[in-house]
C-alpha cells in the first residue's frame, strides 16, 4: 500500500468501543497493522466490564490471572506488548449520555475513525448518533455464534447504522406463559419469573415495608390499584400465613408451593375450562397450540419431586436467614420430613377469572373494592408486624446462573420441568435449562476473528480516504453453513426540497450568534416555514403560541440558556436545534439539524 | 488459526515449523512478542508453542522437529486433522497421500495467505456427518477428491465464473515447483518467467490467458508476506472448519475457499472430478 498510507495508519486517532471478544481481536490486528503507532496516532479503548472466566474462550488477550481486572487495561497492555509503538489509552467508562463529559466534543472532533466492539444494540445506536453528529466514520460489526456481520458507515457516503432496524424479537404473550404454555421456553420463562417473584421481589417488598412502614403504607394507599393490593397481599402472606421460622416451615412452604403450582392451579384451570370447553365462537378452547394440562400427584418416591422441594426449601430458608441442616441432601430424611406435613385438599372455585387475552400485559385483575381491601390488608399487616423479632429483615436472592452449588438452576429447572410435565411438554436437563433460561448465546473465537479481519481491511479504506461507495464492503457470513455474502453499502436516503438536497449526515450551520427572527428568516429564504424549534427535549418556539412572539428578537443561545436551562460549558461554541418546517403547501419537510454558532 | 482451535479446547496441537524466528516473522504473527529478544535460534514452532499454551492450559501443545515430508505414514496416524501451510506443491501432494493411505480418516487442509489473498483447500475423503434440518438431525455423506485429483481437473471443465485466484495460485505453485523455490520465495523479478508459464498452462488447458489477469499474478508475486487481517479472516474460517470436521456436525466447506481483499469477496469453489461430485 505504500508508506503514505502506512503513515496515515500510524497517525490515526481511533476509538474502540468495547474490549471483549471483538475488542481483543481488533487490538491484535491493529497492533500488527501499525495503526496508531506513530507520534500523532492515538488509540482509545473503553469498556466498563471486568474479566470473567467464561470470557477466556475467545477474549484471548486475557489470561487466568487477569480474572477480576478491568478488560480495557489488560487488553491495552497485551496489545502494547505485541507492538510497543502502539499509543493506547484504556478507559473504563460506559459510553452513553452520562459520560459525555468524558467523551466530550473535543474528544469526538479529534477522532479519525470509530470502531464498534459492542454487545448490545442500544449502545450501537448511541454511538451511531454520535458519529452522525460529528460526521465520523464508524466501522460496525457483530457476531452471534457462527454468524457475523460487518457494516461500514461512512459520512455522506453510506446510510447510518440506525437507518435499518431488525424486527423486534417476539415475546410470548403473558397468558401463554402464565396459563397456556406449549413449549419448554414458556415453562422456563415462567420459572424464571416465579423465581424472581418468590425469592427476590417479595423479600425486597417486605424489606421496603419494614424499613419504612409509614411511607410504604401511604404509597400503597395512594396507588389504590390492583398492583398495590397484590403487593400488600404478598408481603402479608410472607410475614403471616407463610412465615418461616424453622427449616421445617421452609419444607412445608416448598411442598405447598408444589401443590399450588402443579396440582391446584391446574385443577382450577381445567375446572374453569374443561377439556371439551368451547370459545365464544364455538371452536374448541383447547385447540393447538394450547395443550390440555393434567395435575401432578406429589410422591416422595419421585426423585424430581423431592429435588424440587429440596431446592425450594433451601432457597426459602436463605431468604429468611434460617440455617440449612446437613441432612437436606439425604432423600430419605427429606421424604420423612415431607410426610409429616398435612396438605390441605383443594376444591376448584366457580368464578375465578383467568386471563386468556393474548394482548393482556398484566395479570392483576382489578376489582371495584381494591381500596377497601387495601385498608384491610394494611390493618392485618400492622398486627402481624408486632410479632416479628426486632430488626427482622429478609434476604432477597438474585438469580445467578453460573454457580452450580447455589441451587438456583436446580429450582428453575425443577419449576420448568414440573410444569412441562403438567402440559406433556418434553423436559430438559439442568444444563439445557441453564442455556435457555440464561439466554446464553454461544460466542466463539472463529467468527470473531473473521469479522474483525474483514473490518480491518475496510479500515484501510476508511483511513486512506477518498474511496467511493462501491469500494467498501459489508459482509454477512455464517461459518456453520458455510456462507459468505459480501455487498456494497447502501447510500443514505436523500431528501430534496427546491434545488437543495440533503441526507441524514448534513447539518446546516448558522454563524454570527443569530436571533430567533434571523433563524426563521434564514429558513424562509430557503422556502421553509419553521413552525417549531426545540433544543433537546425542550420547546423554544412554536408558532401556535402567541407568547412566543415575544422571543423573536432574543438570541438563540439566550433562549436555550433561559428556556431550556441549557448547560453550555466554557468550551462550547455552538448549540444544535431541531426545527420542524413546512413548505408553502403545508407539507412537512424533514430538515437536518441546525448548528447555531454563538461564539 | 492455532489460536482459534486452542481456545476452542481441542485435545492436542502439534506444531511443525523449523524455520528460525527472525524480525521478519514478527509483523503478522502475534504469538511472537517483539520484546523477547532471547530467541536466538528458536524455531517458529517452539516460540508459538509457548505462547499457545497460555491460551488454554488444558490443551496439550507440542513441537515436532524435522522435515515433514520425511515423516512416515505412522506419524500422521496420530492426528485427526492435518493442516499445512507454506508448503510446496510436492509436499502438499505427498502429505495428502500419506493421510489418505491410513485406514483412519485424517482430515487434510492446506492454507496459503499471500498478501491480500488467501486460499484454503479441504480434503475430508469419505465424510459422514450429521446436520440439523428444521427440527430433526439428518445424516449426510460427501466425497472429497485429494489435492492432486482436484488440481488435475482440466481447467476448461470448470465453470466460467470460477475464481481467478484458483488459476493464479496454481501458476505460481507450478512456477515455484519447477524453479525449485521455497514457497513464497518469488518476487516481481520473476514476472516474465511466471507469465511464460501461464501461457504454457493456459495453452495446455485451453484456457484463455485473460482468465488469469496480469495484475493478479503481479500482486501475488510482490506481496508474498502474510497480512494480518487476511490471516484473521482465513484463520477464523479454517478454525471453524476443523472444529466442524472433528465434531462431525454441520456442512463442511467443499473444497476450496478463496479470499481477495481487493474486491472483498470470499468464494467457495467445488473443484472435483465427475466421480467425486457430491
Amino acid at each position: 500500500f505504500g508508506s503514505k498510507l502506512q503513515k496515515k495508519l500510524e497517525d490515526a486517532k481511533v476509538f474502540i468501543v468495547g474490549s471483549g471478544a471483538l475488542g481483543c481481536e481488533f487490538l491484535k490486528n491493529i497492533a500488527l497493522m501499525g495503526v496508531s503507532c506513530g507520534d500523532q496516532g492515538k488509540l482509545t479503548i473503553t469498556d466498563d466490564d471486568v474479566i470473567e472466566k467464561s470470557n477466556l474462550s475467545r477474549q484471548f488477550l486475557f489470561r487466568d490471572w487477569n480474572i477480576g481486572q478491568a478488560k480495557s487495561t489488560v487488553a491495552a497492555s497485551a496489545a502494547a506488548s505485541i507492538n510497543s509503538r502502539l499509543n493506547i489509552e484504556a478507559l473504563q467508562n460506559r459510553v452513553g449520555p452520562e459520560t459525555e463529559n468524558v467523551f466530550d466534543d473535543t474528544f469526538w472532533e479529534n477522532l479519525t475513525v470509530i470502531i464498534n466492539a459492542l454487545d448490545n444494540v442500544n449502545a450501537r445506536l448511541y454511538i451511531d448518533q454520535r458519529c452522525l453528529y460529528f460526521q465520523k466514520p464508524l466501522l460496525e460489526s457483530g457476531t452471534l455464534g457462527a454468524k457475523c456481520n460487518t457494516q461500514m458507515v461512512i459520512p455522506h457516503l453510506t446510510e447510518n447504522y440506525g437507518a435499518s432496524r431488525d424486527p423486534p424479537e417476539k415475546q410470548a404473550p403473558m397468558c401463554t406463559v402464565h396459563s397456556f404454555p406449549h413449549n419448554i421456553d414458556h415453562c422456563l420463562t415462567w420459572a424464571r419469573s416465579e423465581f424472581e417473584g418468590l425469592l427476590e421481589k417479595t423479600p425486597a417488598e417486605v424489606n421496603a415495608y419494614l424499613s419504612n412502614p409509614v411511607e410504604y403504607k401511604t404509597a400503597q394507599r395512594n396507588a389504590g390499584d390492583a398492583q398495590a393490593r397484590d403487593n400488600l397481599e404478598q408481603v402479608l402472606e410472607c410475614l403471616e400465613k407463610e412465615k418461616c421460622e424453622t427449616f421445617q416451615d421452609c419444607i412445608a412452604w416448598a411442598r405447598l408451593r408444589f401443590e399450588d403450582y402443579f396440582v391446584n392451579r391446574v385443577k382450577q384451570l381445567i375446572y374453569t375450562f374443561p377439556e371439551d370447553a368451547a370459545t365464544s365462537t364455538g371452536a374448541p378452547f383447547w385447540s393447538a397450540p394450547k395443550r390440555f394440562p393434567q395435575p401432578l400427584k406429589f410422591s416422595v418416591a419421585d426423585p424430581s419431586h423431592l429435588q424440587f422441594v429440596m431446592a425450594a426449601s433451601i432457597l426459602r430458608a436463605e431468604t429468611f436467614g434460617i440455617p440449612i441442616p446437613d441432612w437436606i441432601e439425604h432423600p430419605k430424611m427429606l421424604a420423612e420430613a415431607i410426610e409429616k406435613l398435612i396438605v390441605p385438599d383443594f376444591e376448584p372455585k366457580k368464578d375465578v377469572k383467568i386471563v386468556t387475552d393474548e394482548k393482556a400485559t398484566t395479570l392483576s385483575v382489578a376489582s371495584i373494592d381494591d381500596a377497601a381491601v387495601i385498608d384491610e390488608l394494611i390493618f392485618k399487616l400492622e398486627l402481624c408486624t408486632k410479632n416479628l423479632p426486632l430488626g427482622f429483615k429478609m434476604k432477597p436472592i438474585q438469580f445467578e446462573k453460573d454457580d452450580d452449588t447455589n441451587y438456583h438452576m436446580d429450582l428453575i429447572a425443577g419449576l420448568a420441568n414440573m410444569r412441562a410435565r403438567n402440559y406433556s411438554i418434553p423436559e430438559v436437563d439442568k444444563l439445557k435449562a441453564k442455556f435457555i433460561a440464561g439466554r446464553i448465546i454461544p460466542a466463539i473465537a472463529t467468527s470473531t476473528a473473521m469479522a474483525t479481519g474483514l473490518v480491518c481491511l475496510e479500515l484501510y479504506k476508511a483511513l486512506d480516504g477518498g474511496h467511493k461507495l462501491e469500494d467498501y464492503r459489508n459482509t454477512f457470513a455464517n461459518l456453520a453453513l458455510p456462507l459468505f455474502s459480501m455487498a456494497e453499502p447502501v447510500p443514505p436516503k436523500t431528501i430534496k426540497h427546491g434545488d437543495m438536497s440533503w441526507t441524514v449526515w448534513d447539518r446546516w450551520i448558522l454563524k454570527g450568534n443569530p436571533s430567533l427572527r434571523e433563524l426563521i428568516q434564514w429558513l424562509k429564504d430557503k422556502g421553509l416555514n419553521a413552525y417549531s424549534i426545540s433544543y433537546g427535549s425542550c420547546l423554544l418556539y412554536n408558532s401556535m403560541f402567541l407568547r412566543h412572539r415575544e422571543r423573536m428578537d432574543k438570541k438563540m443561545v439566550d433562549l436555550a440558556l433561559e428556556v431550556a436551562k441549557a448547560e453550555l460549558g466554557p468550551n462550547r461554541k455552538h448549540l444544535d436545534v431541531v426545527v420542524a418546517c413546512e413548505d408553502d403547501e403545508d407539507n412537512d419537510i424533514d430538515i437536518p439539524q441546525i448548528s447555531i454558532y454563538f461564539a | 488459526f492455532c489460536k482459534n482451535i486452542v481456545l476452542a479446547g481441542v485435545g492436542s496441537v502439534t506444531l511443525v515449523d523449523d524455520r528460525v524466528v527472525t524480525d521478519e516473522s514478527l509483523p503478522a504473527n502475534f504469538l511472537i512478542l517483539p520484546h523477547e529478544n532471547h530467541y536466538n535460534g528458536k524455531t517458529l514452532a517452539e516460540v508459538c508453542c509457548d505462547s499457545l499454551k497460555e491460551f488454554n492450559p488444558m490443551v496439550h501443545v507440542a513441537v515436532e522437529r524435522g522435515d515433514i515430508s520425511t515423516f512416515g505414514v505412522e506419524f500422521f496416524e496420530k492426528f485427526d486433522a492435518v493442516i499445512i501451510s507454506c508448503c510446496s506443491l510436492g509436499k502438499k501432494k505427498l502429505i495428502n497421500q500419506k493421510c489418505r493411505k491410513l485406514s483412519k480418516r485424517v482430515a487434510f487442509y492446506t492454507v496459503e495467505c499471500r498478501g491480500s489473498c488467501g486460499e484454503m483447500f479441504v480434503d475430508l475423503q469419505d465424510y459422514k456427518y450429521s446436520k440439523k434440518k428444521l427440527e430433526e438431525t439428518i445424516e449426510c455423506q460427501i466425497e472429497y477428491p485429494s489435492f492432486e485429483e482436484a488440481i488435475l481437473v482440466p481447467w476448461r471443465a470448470l465453470p466460467r465464473r470460477m475464481s481467478k485466484l484458483y488459476f493464479a495460485m496454481r501458476v505460481i505453485e507450478q512456477f515455484e515447483d519447477v524453479e525449485g523455490r521455497n514457497p513464497g520465495e518469488t518476487s516481481i523479478a520473476d514476472r516474465l518467467g511466471v507469465l511464460k508459464l501461464r501461457k504454457e498452462l493456459c495453452e495446455t488447458n485451453s484456457l484463455d490467458e485473460s482468465q488469469i489477469p496480469d495484475a493478479l499474478l503481479e500482486r501475488l508475486l510482490t506481496d508474498t508476506r502474510e497480512f494480518p487481517p487476511v490471516c484473521a479472516i482465513i484463520g477464523g474460517i479454517l478454525g471453524q472448519e476443523v472444529i466442524k470436521a472433528i465434531s462431525g456436525k454441520g456442512d463442511p466447506l467443499k473444497n476450496f475457499f478463496f479470499f481477495d481483499a481487493m474486491d472483498g469477496k470470499g468464494l467457495i469453489e467445488d473443484i472435483s472430478g465427475p466421480s467425486t461430485r457430491s
